[in-house]
């Protein structure tokens, strides 16, 4: 069974009438650890976004973890976990690290619910699995970029999701605190949750198989299993034969 | 609703409109001003202005027609930056230019009539000569601002952090902005007779600038701004009657002032050159 399932989908930002992403099918099952590759403006951000319904898909089906996104894309995004890539938060941001870990909990509450204990519970675990409970007190917006980025993590860890998008998550972490998030979701993996990233950075891969999707304009160009260790090369293959 | 606390029907009523103005605007202006919602603000004020002129010319209500067509604005913005594919400022400053040009129009072709003799309390607002009901209409939307902040208190923090990731998050944030929009035009539509369209600006953001020199999380600025707006108010309806000047600049002008002495004071700004 797959949790995600997008055939002959096509998407195309509000107002525009070119679709970003053509024709593009896809399937990821559970414990798959799904890597994105593919040059610049190649739609991946793109399709993360029509996984979880905040792109409008135009044609075509798309059904994850048992809806179908077209129509009922906030139940959707209620169990799919998403790191943004670009985020920017201003200095007198009014919410501590703690707030923010919060809020991943309320879509999954719903309008007018309170949070309860359970959820309180969850948003202190996930700070503590992603080891900033130092800063849970600060606002977000006084943290350095890396921290941001793992506040952000730690915000859809609380949400427990049963899929996690993560767009360049690596981008603004240093090692160690790449091989820290690469084991948290080597976790999830094992637990059952797929994973979808999409990276330029191939080195701290887990080693185990690698689902890879390579795209190219809105396409997929490759869609294999493959161990870790031969993602970089036929990723960097793949986009010299274009 | 305060006439047994004050004799004078006239100041009670000055005192009571201020109030539920105050309220309402300065917590509405919390989220405005955190949300770089400034510019609706403005541009629906100008749109009420422009319903009002358009409800005078028309001889029928000038307060619903400056409910109708803040409200209809505010309806549009969504829509038109979209399909035009601009930046939603954009979009206002065409909204924002379109009203001022035909509340003008209007006003002038009014006074060329010669029936322009109203057209002024609606720039510059008049808290003397109120009905009851409007005071009932402020006194009611002010708990309708209170109502939807602790209602959907957790939707309305998630869009104050970010739009982008409280949608990610699976929250229903478009019904929560869309009944936000609702609440500004309505409480800018009425509170135009009070204030006027040109001064009511104040009121959306400088008691939420004021409250956060002082506050560093949301739920005291929602405390903070309108209890600083009502005092603020309230002395200014006071000193207004006693010294017989302007009621509604005299409050802009105290409330701007406590802007600047919060700005001097701000614990903030000390906490932050401490810590860096
Ligand atoms: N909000 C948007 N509106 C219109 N076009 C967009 C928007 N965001 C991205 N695009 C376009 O979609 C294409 C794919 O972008 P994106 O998915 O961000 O690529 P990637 O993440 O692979 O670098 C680009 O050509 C970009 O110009
Ligand atoms: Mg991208």
């Amino acid at each position: 069974m797959s949790i995600i399932e997008l055939e002959g989908i096509y998407t195309a930002y509000e107002g525009d009438d070119k679709p970003i992403i053509r024709d593009l099918t896809l399937n990821i099952g559970r414990g798959e650890y799904v890597v994105i590759g593919g040059p610049n403006s190649a739609g991946k951000t793109t399709l993360l976004e029509s996984i979880n319904g905040l792109v409008k898909i135009t044609h075509g089906r798309a059904n994850v973890c048992g809806f179908d996104v077209r129509r009922s894309g906030h139940d959707v995004r209620k169990k799919v976990g998403y790191v943004v890539q670009n985020f920017y938060f201003d200095p007198f941001t009014p919410f501590t690290t703690q707030q923010v870990v919060m809020m991943g909990r309320y879509g999954r509450l719903g309008l007018l619910k309170r949070p309860l204990e359970e959820d309180y519970k969850a948003a202190e675990r996930a700070i503590r699995l992603v080891g900033i409970e130092d800063l849970a007190q600060k606002t977000i917006g006084t943290l350095s970029g890396g921290q941001q980025q793992k506040v952000m993590i730690a915000h859809n860890l609380a949400k427990e999701p049963e899929v996690m998008l993560l767009d360049e998550p690596f981008s603004n972490l240093d090692f160690s605190a790449r091989e820290y998030l690469q084991a948290i979701l080597l976790d999830l993996v094992k637990g059952g949750t797929p994973i979808v990233i999409v990276s330029h950075a191939f080195d701290g891969l887990p080693d185990i198989r690698i689902h890879l999707v390579v795209m190219n304009e809105g396409r997929i160009t490759k869609d294999i299993c493959c161990p870790a260790q031969a993602v970089e090369d036929i990723v960097r293959k793949s986009s010299l034969k274009q | 609703m305060l006439e047994p606390l004050i004799q004078n029907n006239v100041v009670c009523h000055a005192v009571e409109a201020m109030a539920f103005a105050s309220i309402a605007c300065s917590i509405l202006g919390v989220v405005i001003s955190r949300m770089n919602l400034a510019s609706i603000g403005f541009t629906m004020s100008h749109a009420a202005f422009a319903g009002a002129s358009i409800g005078m010319f028309l001889e029928t209500n000038a307060q619903m027609a400056a409910i109708a067509f803040s409200v209809g604005v505010a309806a549009l913005i969504g829509p038109i930056s979209d399909k035009a594919k601009m930046a939603a400022d954009a979009t206002l400053g065409v909204l924002f230019a379109l009203c001022m040009a035909l509340a003008i129009f209007l006003i002038s072709y009014m006074q060329y009539l010669g029936k322009g003799l109203s057209a002024s309390s609606l720039l510059f607002g008049d808290v003397i000569s109120l009905y009851r009901e409007e005071i009932y209409a402020l006194a009611a939307v002010s708990l309708l601002t209170i109502i939807f902040v602790l209602l959907f208190y957790k939707e309305i923090c998630a869009i104050m952090f970010n739009m982008k990731i409280a949608q990610a998050s699976g929250m229903r944030v478009q019904v929560v902005y869309y009944i936000l929009l609702f609440i500004i035009a309505l409480s800018v539509a009425l509170c135009l007779n009070i204030v006027g369209g040109l001064l009511i600006f104040v009121w959306l953001v400088t008691p939420a600038s004021i409250a956060s020199q002082f506050c560093f999380d949301v739920r005291s600025m929602f405390i903070v701004a309108p209890l600083v707006a009502l005092l603020v108010s309230a002395f200014g309806v006071w000193a207004g009657f006693e010294y017989t000047l302007p009621i509604a600049p005299l409050v802009a002008l105290l409330l701007t002032g406590t802007f600047g002495l919060a700005v001097m004071l701000s614990t903030k700004r000390k906490v932050t050159t401490r810590t860096h």
